[in-house]
């Protein structure tokens, strides 16, 4: 007869609903009368689904799984489908206090700059080496190549640095303003292939390394080396988390075997996770299923979740075996109290994670439902196969492990004593911190500033620093412009918006067809400086434009006007500034160019910062959603299991009061809230959701157990306070993310510790305390 | 037999020709002394975006002298162009611009410079010489329902240039172009080149020349009209006075 028998559903935990009980039932029947088997086909299964690792498809392209439906993606999709790609690629190279313009580092350009240009990924390559020269030659303007070419002879040099003297509005673009440094902007085809492109760069440029200095800027740069450093740093981080994390769970389980099946659960389920999402791209080939770098933190947040319910499972078994001294009874009684927690934790994680699917990023659908599944499998393995493994093994119930509490029983024994003691003042305590917190949500800034994506001293954050010192800048600002772009006037008005653009400090340089004009009038007029202006009547600038395609390529202009002269761009090459600088700049402008009279003209900002700033704005809200929703969420999940909203509304206070924390804090400590950190702590709210459910199912179960008023708390503290400790301070080991000299994993660790520490402390100081304080109430809800 | 001998004869003179005599048959060709004709000259672009000018030309000596007057857009009207070809030194090139009052003097310092902002450079527009490139015949091709010959041109080392080859379809009766593929220095193609004639008294006059850029996805037809042959005009012509005045 099955030792199952001897519990009844009724009195261990009344309010499952039947189906559950009798699927927990069997499940545990496999575990224990048939373990082997059961650890068999669990590994089997969990190999099949393993198998699709295999089909998984990566996508370093973080662009692709940005939306195109936003307005300010749209107008700068426009901007890119009438003209050109406009975020440039900057590769600077030189030595400093050693004059660039010499023969050696020209043919140098040269080489580098033909390079580039048989690179796939690129559009066009503008350099000392393709940029044109406009000269007076009796009158004539002739067009010509600042270099014609590859060596040049010291007289070739000469002429064209006293060119580049008296065009600073040329210079300004390729070379720094010491001289010392050549800059090389590469404009890219599209957005498609970004890593492919930097790879293809730091290829070209390895073997010049030994000759220059070179410094690599510009949106498609960090866009496109960003997810191989991520991938990199979080591999490296990842294992020594692991490591810690096995550490602190030998330190407190005293067992080596006992820290391996609860790794093992861990591993497999991340197998499994993986796999999953590989077989589902393998047969729907869909988008969302690939693996890109927001995907990056789904096995970490994994392997918290697998880790807790591994933890639970083993260190009440320990807890049992210490009362039964008998390892069936032992894990039955574990199972029989944690396999409805340990499900409905699974449940409402997955649920919250299943609200990613309405993110505003594609591959966040693919990320909530994998990670749904991964954690489903996880409850899959704790509830079978883990029993299965522990009941396998042959015990020594003399072990210290066994025998004597752990230091964390210990110490949450007494935390739990003395917290119990003054519930009140405990309550008020916690409920004050994050009222106080919550005040900080106000002043919550809503900001991206790319290079605040590095740490300082990170290679990619000084090189873009350079730039912005040295060089043109690392980023542009496009302002689309409309009208008659033949008609002084409207010539005259873009040149005033230029002048006002320019003296932003921030910006270091604009450029348009109107500076194309003033050149070419200038050499039509003998170089006579007085006459660098717009011409005066419309005949002009069209015998201008003739004579131009006389010598000039028709292509030339292509990337500042359109072909019927409707449409121009006026861009800005500036310093690398945050979402908010930009907007308040942007709006600036408007207000210029309102006040200057828009008859002629119309306006447009446009630009990958533009596009940013309102995705910011989509993403935060998009991840607020989310975060409200999974509250909504749990509170019915857990209502229906626990069968009274009363439990449902107690189940999600340390989460509310984490999230509260976590924006409040974050407005005090002056933290901007970006699309990483909104993200970020959308996923981490998933992970801080279990502690409750467990303290709240423990405190149901003892209610029907008869355990009085008096000592129900502490059993309840002492039996889920040990676990949920051990599982947190396990999960610190994700703390090494915090020395990663990328910003977006130090969010990452912070957040991952700080949801782990203020959900355990909310569920067992403010939770806790609420619960003891009603808790003649509650343990009559626990019985009904 | 008769038939069968006289194909014989045809193929073993068609495979006996050389490249070089096919470009020197193509020389020989007889040609008017001067032209006028009207010329609508449409650019469009990779978006199929449209920009069309009407000019009219009058060249003597093959196009060794040429005057073109721009006709419209209206912002173009008056602007004009002559060009001088010299065997011995640079050509002379001049530009009248109407807006500014001044007649300006054109560098063409590169070969493969666009003329007028369309498909076709100043080298398009050259005749190879004999001397500057390697012409083979590779073979024979029916274009359009014409007998062509296939005529390979090189490049000799010492010319500059923008391309490394080109293919031509030359019709074997009549030695005109039909066809021109020219590739690029890595020997890609870059532009395709069609040519259409009618016959005026007794010439093969162009009528309608189209070239795509085949990289940049960019194109340029230019059509003749009203064509004028054998006027009688004087060398004296070709004279910047005469930039400023549209002739009729």
């Amino acid at each position: 007869m099955s030792i199952l028998t001897n519990f009844s559903p009724h009195k261990y935990h009344g309010e499952i609903p039947f189906l559950t009980y009798k699927l927990k039932s069997w499940a545990l029947n496999q575990a224990l009368e048939h373990s082997k088997r059961t650890v068999l086909l669990a590994l089997l299964v969990t190999a099949f689904i393993g198998s699709g690792v295999r089909f998984i498809f990566l996508d370093d392209n973080i662009m692709n799984t940005l939306p195109k439906d936003i307005d300010s993606r749209r107008i700068w999709d426009e901007v890119i489908e009438e003209f050109k790609y406009t975020d440039f690629f900057f590769v600077a190279f030189g030595n400093p206090n050693e004059k660039i313009l010499n023969p050696d580092a020209l043919a140098i350009a040269w080489e580098l700059t033909e390079k580039f240009e048989n690179v796939s990924q690129v559009d066009e390559v503008i350099s000392i080496s393709t940029l044109n020269r406009m000269d007076s030659d009796d009158g004539f303007l002739v067009v010509g190549d600042l270099m014609p070419h590859k060596n040049m002879t010291e007289e070739e040099v000469a002429s064209l640095s006293d060119y580049l003297k008296n065009n600073s509005n040329i210079s300004s673009r390729i070379l720094s303003k010491e001289e010392n440094y050549i800059n090389i902007i590469i404009r890219p085809k599209s957005d498609n292939d970004f890593p492919g492109l930097v790879a293809a760069v730091y290829d070209i440029t390895a073997s010049y390394q030994h000759q220059f200095e070179f410094h690599f800027g510009g949106q498609p740069h960090l866009t496109g080396a960003m997810p191989e450093l991520i991938k990199t740093e979080t591999q490296q981080l990842m294992l020594l988390g692991l490591f810690i994390m096995a550490a602190i769970l030998l330190i407190n389980l005293r067992s080596i075997p006992a820290v391996g099946m609860v790794l093992s659960v861990i591993f497999l389920s991340a197998l499994s996770m993986m796999g999953f999402m590989g077989w589902v791209y393998h047969l729907t080939q869909t988008p969302r299923f690939s693996f890109s770098m927001v995907n990056t933190s789904m096995p970490i947040v994994l392997l918290t979740i697998a880790n807790s319910d591994g933890v639970h499972i083993i260190s009440r078994f320990f807890r049992e075996a210490r009362k039964h001294k008998d390892v069936k009874k032992a894990l039955t009684m574990t199972m029989n109290q944690l396999m409805l927690p340990v499900f409905l934790t699974s449940l409402t994680t997955t649920a919250a994670f299943l609200t990613m699917v309405s993110s505003p990023i594609s591959t966040m659908t693919g990320y909530g439902a994998t990670i749904g599944f991964g954690i489903m499998w996880a409850w899959v393995l704790s509830s079978t196969y883990l029993p299965a493994v522990i009941n396998l093994k042959k015990w020594d119930m003399n072990n210290a492990a066994i025998k004597q509490p752990s230091i964390l029983e210990k110490l949450i024994h007494r935390f739990g004593r003395s917290l119990l003691n003054y519930p009140k003042q405990v309550f008020l305590t916690g409920f004050l911190i994050v009222a106080v917190s919550s005040i900080g949500i106000w002043y919550i800034n809503v900001e991206v500033n790319i290079i605040n994506l590095f740490k300082p001293g990170h290679e990619i954050r000084e090189s873009t620093l350079f730039l912005d010192r040295e060089m043109a800048g690392s980023m542009n600002l496009i302002l689309k412009v409309e009208g008659d772009l033949k008609d002084p006037e409207v010539l005259n008005k873009m040149i005033d918006i230029q002048d006002y653009i320019s003296a932003f400090p921030t910006v270091n340089t604009t450029f348009s067809i109107a500076d194309v004009i003033k050149e070419m009038h200038k050499s039509i007029m003998d170089n006579d400086p007085a006459y660098e202006t717009i011409p005066d009547t419309r005949g002009k600038i069209n015998n201008l434009f003739t004579m131009y395609s006389m010598s000039g390529d028709p292509d030339d202009f292509e990337a500042l006007v359109d072909y019927e002269y409707e449409t121009g761009l006026i861009t800005a090459m500036m310093q690398s500034v945050s979402t908010k600088e930009i907007v308040i700049m942007a709006d600036q402008i408007d207000v210029y160019i309102e006040e200057m009279g828009t008859e002629v003209l119309t306006t447009e900002t446009s630009g990958m910062m533009m596009f940013l700033k309102d995705f910011t704005t989509l993403i935060v809200q998009s991840s607020i959603n989310s975060i409200l929703l999974s509250i909504v969420i749990i509170l019915f999940i857990t209502w229906i299991f626990f069968r009274h909203w009363k439990f449902g509304l107690l189940s999600v206070i340390p989460l509310t009061s984490a999230v509260i924390l976590n924006f409040g804090l974050m407005g005090w400590f002056g933290i901007d809230l970006s699309h990483f950190t909104a993200l970020l702590t959308s996923i981490i709210i998933g992970v801080g959701v279990d502690f409750a459910i467990h303290y709240i199912s423990e405190f149901i179960y003892y209610s029907k157990n008869g355990i009085g008023a008096d000592e129900i708390s502490r059993q309840v503290v002492d039996d889920v306070g040990y676990p949920i400790l051990l599982d947190v301070f396990s999960n610190m080991g994700f703390g090494a993310l915090i020395a990663s000299s990328l910003i977006p994993l130090v969010h990452m660790g912070g957040l991952m510790i700080f949801a782990m520490i203020s959900t355990s402390l909310g569920t067992l100081t403010i939770l806790a305390s609420l619960m003891e304080i009603n808790k003649h109430n509650l343990i009559k809800l626990g019985n009904g | 037999m008769k038939k069968l001998f006289i194909l014989i004869m045809i193929m073993s003179w068609s495979f006996g020709l050389t490249g070089n005599e096919l470009v020197q048959k193509m020389e020989d060709r007889i040609t008017p002394n001067d032209s006028k004709v009207d010329m609508v000259m449409t650019l469009t672009n990779k978006k199929g975006k449209s920009r069309s000018s009407s000019l009219r030309s009058i060249t003597k000596d093959d196009g060794a002298k040429q005057i073109i007057w721009f006709l419209s857009p209206a912002d173009d009207k008056g602007v004009s162009f002559l060009k001088i070809e010299h065997d011995d030194k640079d050509d002379e090139m001049r530009m009248w611009l109407p807006a500014f009052k001044k007649i300006r003097r054109i560098s063409a310092k590169k070969r493969s410079d666009s003329f007028m902002g369309s498909d076709m450079s100043y080298e398009d527009m050259s005749t190879r010489q004999l001397d500057e490139f390697n012409f083979k015949i590779m073979g024979n091709e029916r274009f359009q329902d014409v007998s062509c010959y296939l005529l390979e041109s090189k490049p000799k080392e010492h010319i500059r240039t923008e391309y490394s080859r080109h293919i031509t379809w030359v019709d074997s009766t009549l030695f005109i172009p039909l066809k021109e593929e020219s590739y690029d220095k890595t020997g890609k193609l870059l532009k395709e080149k069609y040519f259409t004639y009618t016959v005026i008294k007794k010439y093969h006059i162009l009528t309608e020349v189209h070239v795509t850029n085949i990289q940049k996805n960019h194109s340029t037809t230019l059509k003749f009209e009203n064509i004028e042959l054998d006027r009688g005009v004087e060398d004296s012509f070709f004279h910047e006075r005469y930039l400023k005045r549209l002739p009729k």
